[in-house]
């Protein structure tokens, strides 16, 4: 008797837990009558703390807005592997794919096809990118290049020699900002003066160390280095703590806060600018949902969190310039 | 005299002659102490790299993973900086940064010997699994804010000198390390058994099987070497940038095989040397730096990198080719 009360409450576990198995996946099988959007953000690299951050406002978004957003990306900073990405992501059938180029011009074939299929395209960082719905800008990147140098100048006087790092040359933003910014230079501050070419370290912190020992003794009088591309800056930093020259040349650029906090709390870089790179994955997501939705964009259209847009052609941009200083560069978040 | 000219190493130390005496011309502050010690604290990681990568050459063998295992190893010790770093030292660090990479490095040798499997591909596979798998755990999160023990040994330099300027500069301590290592790798090859063993198993593994050589032992030696200098590496790397990312190392492996390579090694294995490393390492790292200094764009650096390993190694080539013209050679296989 004893023997059959325990295999039934065995059995009965059994079937309990295996009905328990059943069912718990069931809810979510069941309830999309009307299956999420699927929107895919593609960005140039995956696995860096700058992607990371933009992970984050995915992530928000897709559990705010109820849609299925996710992040992807490549490995290593290729354009030719975004771009198969991208194509994966057409053929698979997604309905709205926003990317973060590595390089505009290869994109466009690719978007081209997603547009056939009817798939919103959307990018980030990549002003004049042919073949997207709208491209994204959580910044004036003509406000934003010339900030840079108007930080530069307050750090090094508007006269002397100064050099420019990029991520990389095919990097849209990098390129227009820098751009931008020697234009900008040509006109309000004359006297300064560009040492060489761009040069592209600015996502490779141990290289951007060595090109900064390098430029110190091909230009003794470097006074001021702007950095795009997150490791520029830092490494630059680096190189002048260890030749303790940190009062001579004035560093500023894009830089993660929490990683340029040390530095910039010791002189080595003076000052960052930047955006909340959460945003950018939030607003993303946000305006790909909009589309989808069938609204359209309008100038003045409000970003729940993010303020009001302007509307330029396909361009939508806000105006969220972040200056980081040793102040504030430890308590932003990221 | 004659025996230095058959060399190819006499060739390489031209070239860097060659190249310093123009980069001199063109800015004087190539040829000055501080810049010395900075390019030999720069290279450090491409020399350590380097010298496993010559051992694996001279066996015959190649090994492309040590970039991922540099990572796994690098990333291991920053985890353990971060968290525990207070009760470690410097000396720990490396015994554990070294300790995972000779145990991944021996992996490598296991599947290659077992399985028989070329050894370009085992590792390329064996880099894609250790990368992609820490990628994996890690989400390639980032680190940095190592305790600031691990940041001063990082600065500490063996002597210290004042430039014009008033800059300091010297000898830094990991230079020293690595000297260190290239003169136990070079006893190693010149003068022990196991060494020479080396090179006959690079020149013809049926020969050295032969003669009685333990194949397993030295391809384990081979790539558990390159294992410990990739785990050395990585923490020359993270003394050096203070930062340990994911994606920072792997991508640089074909910059390492073409220093040894163009220092003399052959990818058919059986030749090489420790000075020729250098060599080869120093070419690359004044190539680089000279060109900054000769004020010349970034941009054409790749290019006069490749053009340079063409020719040293097409010359040296060439030369081989026409001295065989005069032996007649019997193979037997």
């Amino acid at each position: 008797m004893k023997k059959q009360m325990f295999w039934a409450r065995i059995i009965s576990l059994i079937v309990v837990l295996s009905l328990l198995a059943a069912c718990a996946p069931k809810p979510a099988a069941e309830a999309p009558a009307a299956e999420p959007y699927e929107i895919a953000v593609v960005v140039k690299i995956t696995g860096i703390p700058w992607f990371n951050v933009v992970e984050t406002g995915v992530v928000k978004a897709a559990k705010e807005l109820g849609v299925n957003a996710y992040q992807t990306g490549p490995a290593q900073a290729d354009p030719a592997a975004q771009v198969k990405i991208v194509e994966d992501l057409v053929a698979k059938g997604v309905d709205a794919i926003a990317v973060v180029p590595n390089d505009a011009k290869a994109l466009e074939p690719v978007f081209q096809k997603a547009k056939e299929k009817g798939i919103i395209v959307i990018t980030h960082e990549s002003p004049d990118q042919v073949g997207t719905d709208y491209d994204f800008e959580l910044i004036d990147n003509v406000k934003f290049g010339q900030h840079a140098w108007d930080q530069l100048v307050k750090y090094m006087g508007d006269s002397g020699e100064y050099a420019i790092f990029v991520g990389g040359l095919t990097v849209p933003l990098h390129n227009f900002w820098a751009d931008t910014g020697i234009a900008y230079a040509q006109e309000k501050y004359p006297n300064l003066k560009l040492v060489t070419e761009r040069i592209p370290c600015g996502e490779d912190q141990e290289l951007a160390r060595q090109k900064t020992l390098e430029l110190i003794k091909a230009y003794p009088n470097l006074k001021g280095i702007v950095g795009f591309g997150s490791l520029g800056p830092i490494g630059a930093a680096q190189a002048l703590k260890e030749k303790g020259l940190t009062d001579q040349i004035a560093v500023v650029g894009t830089v993660i806060p929490s990683q340029a906090a040390p530095y910039l709390a010791d002189g080595s870089m003076k000052e960052g600018l930047l955006w909340n790179p959460a945003d950018a994955g939030f607003g993303m997501v946000w305006l790909a949902k909009y589309l989808l939705d069938g609204n359209k964009v309008v100038d003045g259209l409000e970003i729940p969190g993010l303020g009001k847009a302007t509307l330029d052609g396909t361009l939508i941009k806000l105006d969220a310039i972040l200056d980081i200083n040793k102040e504030n560069a430890a308590s932003l978040g990221f | 005299m004659k025996k230095l000219l058959n060399r190819h190493e006499t060739y390489v130390f031209i070239a860097v002659v060659v190249f310093s005496i123009i980069i001199t011309i063109i800015n004087p502050n190539f040829f000055t102490l501080e810049n010395l010690f900075d390019l030999l604290k720069s290279y450090s990681l491409m020399g350590t790299f380097a010298i496993g990568m010559l051992f694996v050459l001279i066996s015959g063998g190649i090994d492309i993973s040590f970039t991922a295992i540099a990572t796994v190893a690098g990333y291991t010790i920053a985890v353990l900086l971060l968290n525990v770093g207070d009760h470690l030292n410097i000396y720990m660090v490396f015994l554990i940064a070294g300790s995972i990479g000779i145990a991944l490095g021996f992996l490598n040798a296991v599947i290659i010997h077992v399985f028989r499997i070329p050894s370009i591909i085992t590792t390329i596979a064996t880099l894609n699994i250790f990368y992609g798998l820490l990628t994996v755990i890690t989400k390639g999160k980032w680190l940095y804010g190592f305790p600031t023990w691990f940041g001063d040994f990082a600065t500490t330099r063996v002597f210290t000198l004042y430039s014009a300027h008033g800059n300091p500069y010297g000898l830094s301590i990991i230079t020293v390390i690595w000297i260190g290592l290239v003169f136990i790798s070079w006893f190693l090859l010149r003068f022990t058994i196991l060494g020479r063993s080396l090179y006959a198993m690079g020149g013809n593994v049926n020969s050295a099987k032969r003669a009685g050589f333990n194949i397993f032992g030295n391809t384990a030696f081979v790539y558990s070497y390159m294992g410990l200098m990739a785990g050395i590496g990585s923490v020359i790397q993270a003394l050096l940038v203070q930062t340990v990312a994911p994606n920072s190392l792997v991508g640089k492996e074909m910059d390492v095989i073409a220093a040894v390579v163009l220092g003399g090694a052959s990818l058919t294995g059986g030749t090489g040397s420790v000075i020729g490393t250098i060599l080869g390492v120093t070419l690359i790292a004044i190539m680089g730096n000279g060109l900054t200094l000769m004020h010349v764009p970034a941009l054409w650096y790749k290019v006069v990198i490749g053009l340079v390993i063409l020719i040293s190694v097409g010359v040296s080539a060439y030369r081989r080719k026409m001295s065989a013209h005069k032996r007649v050679i019997i193979e037997n296989d």
